[in-house]
């Protein structure tokens, strides 16, 4: 039973983490209808690039996002206007074509440049754990799994609060009408992509606190965070909060009581089944 | 183009394509990637079905090509049998599987995105299941029989015979697509491909043609499968590969999609690409290559959304052009 316990709260703790990455999927998809297969990519860049900042200026990994989460923010807006915005008007398939290009390109450069095999940093500052009866919770993942609440709470605050914010949002709505109002939507629409390609920055940092990363994980967390996506369905940021700990202990369990190499089988299950019985997900909108 | 003209062209390349192994006959390496870039047409054309009619975008041909080779591969490890026999019975076990995925999938209206992503979800899905799965799969490699030329177990020494073989399953495959597009089925297809509501308004019963162009697509896939573990000489569950998977359905694409020949084109041409980069800088960058092929791909799509194939149209419609103006002016 105590295994059962800690096993939900470890996967718990990682899907704060898979929210905080869908998030940003869910912000491209969600405003511009964007199908981007290379999200998981992005994660992986980012993951590669808190390796370089962490080792380059021994930055503990936590930390890391202060410098990563403006690269990747204009590392979205440098691909949406050389890359994407020529898909907007486009059939859904040249978009997949072009960002499964991306993937492909990405991986090819994180190849390249940091050679195929597993980077890790050394470990963080934050380590320890703390014991609450017969589980053990690891400080790294706990602080992990709230940094990414703060930030999704963030994002919530910003798109609900803000006059950007809401710019956002009406474009999401009703692009002509928002136009008519006055919102730029080419901005809106960049923004909007570097703001979801900048949180898998935060994503990625948190990740490197306790794993590593090689080139071809992309994937992986691509694949995750549409299957989160489909279970939340589009527009409630609380609900992306619990499909990331649905999946996230959902991942923790299978690999615990079944086989660790179900690991991802799990996750595709989920998403079949919830593709076929729900397709709006569980908190949609509409 | 008129149909005869037509016919001959495709003729005229058949019989380059059956002479090719005589130049390159001595060099192993032309031989593989000539059968490699075979193998890659026979997939994309068979894509063209699902993805380039139907306007289905699949990304799971690394499953039916994985299931193909487990079935052919563990039929002759384990009982002896004969993968002429094997390549049926993968193409069976290939079909059925696309029913039970297709079936429900397209019961549930599930499409876009949703189709590609689950479908890709379905390699990985496979791939764990078969590595997981010991007495068929399991993470170390199963070895076919080896033998220098024997037709009952199609182990060859020389990749002569598969590229042939591999050549024949491609004019299987070409055939098919164009007998399809020819027929109801095709112009059902085509039009759900266009506009499946609007389609479905006509009468058209889509979840009834979707089914049938993935079955087909399956099949064929499947028995490239089964040649694929004999020309490789060993199975494993690395087979349900998400990158061949993605690579089939980008080359369908940005062929031309609902074009018989399109995907066939793309992957003459950017295999073969791919390969000569491989191999004149593989060796000094690693990836190098990749990178560049992803590049060629987003600039294809990007620029040319309708594809390759309808480039190339343009293209002879425009010396046409130019040639019969050419013949009009000498007229005067």
């Amino acid at each position: 039973m105590s295994t059962v316990i800690q096993n939900l709260l470890n996967g718990a703790m990682m899907g704060f983490i898979y929210a905080l990455i869908a998030l940003g999927l869910s912000i491209i998809f969600g405003v511009m209808n964007i199908v981007n297969f290379a999200h998981g990519d992005f994660v992986m860049l980012s993951m590669y690039f808190t390796f370089w900042v962490g080792s380059l200026w021994s930055i503990d990994a936590f930390a890391t996002p202060v410098i990563t989460f403006p690269l990747l923010f204009l590392f979205g807006i440098l691909v949406y206007f050389l890359i994407i915005e020529g898909t907007l008007r486009q059939k859904y398939v040249t978009q997949i074509a072009v960002t499964v290009g991306l993937l492909t390109l990405l991986r090819a450069l994180a190849q390249i440049v940091w050679k195929a095999q597993p980077r890790a940093l050394p470990y963080s500052l934050i380590q320890g754990s703390l014991d609450i009866g017969p589980v053990t919770i690891l400080l790294s993942r706990l602080v992990s799994a709230g940094v990414s609440l703060v930030a999704i709470l963030l994002v919530y605050l910003f798109f609900t609060k803000t006059w950007q914010g809401r710019a956002i949002r009406a474009a999401s709505d009703d692009l002509d009408a928002a136009s008519l109002m006055g919102v730029n939507y080419r901005w809106v629409y960049a923004f909007s992509f570097g703001l979801g390609s900048a949180l898998t920055a935060i994503a990625g940092g948190l990740l490197m606190s306790f794993q590593q990363v090689d080139p071809t994980m992309g994937l992986r967390f691509g694949l995750l965070s549409w299957c989160i996506l489909a279970l939340t369905g589009l527009g409630s940021i609380p609900g992306l909060l619990i499909s990331g700990v649905i999946v996230g202990s959902a991942e923790s369990l299978a690999m615990s009581l079944w086989d660790p190499r179900a690991r991802s089988l799990i996750i595709y299950l989920i998403f079949v089944l919830v593709l076929w019985l729900r397709p709006r997900g569980l908190f949609g909108r509409k | 183009m008129k149909d005869a003209q037509k016919r001959l062209i495709s003729i005229g390349f058949l019989v380059v394509a059956l002479l090719l192994p005589l130049l390159f006959r001595k060099n192993a390496y032309s031989m593989i990637l000539l059968t490699t870039i075979v193998l890659y047409g026979v997939l994309t054309t068979a894509w063209n079905i699902i993805g380039g009619m139907a306007g289905q975008l699949d990304l799971a041909a690394g499953a039916y090509l994985g299931l193909g080779a487990f079935t052919s591969g563990t039929l002759l490890i384990r009982w002896n049998i004969t993968p002429w026999v094997g390549m049926i019975a993968g193409g069976l076990v290939a079909t059925l599987f696309a029913i039970a995925v297709g079936f429900p999938l397209f019961r549930f209206h599930i499409r876009e995105v949703w189709y590609a992503l689950s479908s890709a979800a379905l390699v990985e899905v496979l791939r764990v299941v078969f590595l997981m799965w010991e007495e068929i799969g399991g993470p170390v490699e199963r070895f076919l029989p080896f033998h220098t030329f024997s037709l009952y177990h199609l182990r060859f020494a020389s990749y002569i015979p598969y590229y042939y073989i591999m050549l024949g399953l491609l004019v299987i495959a070409l055939l098919v697509n164009r007998r399809i597009r020819r027929t109801r089925l095709g112009y059902y297809l085509l039009s759900l491909g266009d506009d499946e509501d609007a389609a479905e308004v006509l009468g058209v019963n889509a979840r009834a043609y979707k089914l049938r162009a993935l079955v087909i697509y399956a099949f064929i896939v499947g028995i490239t499968g089964s040649i694929y573990a004999c020309l490789y000489g060993f199975i494993h569950p690395m087979v349900f590969s998400s990158p061949i998977s993605l690579e089939v359905a980008i080359l369908g694409i940005v062929g031309g999609m609902g074009i018989p020949f399109g995907p066939l084109l793309a992957s003459v041409i950017l295999v073969s690409a791919r390969e000569f980069l491989r191999a004149s800088i593989g060796g000094q960058l690693e990836s190098l290559y990749l990178a560049i092929y992803a590049v060629v791909l987003i600039v294809i799509a990007l620029f040319k959304p309708r594809g390759l194939a309808v480039l190339i149209q343009d293209v002879y419609a425009r010396i046409r052009a130019v040639l019969s103006s050419a013949e009009g002016r000498t007229n005067l």
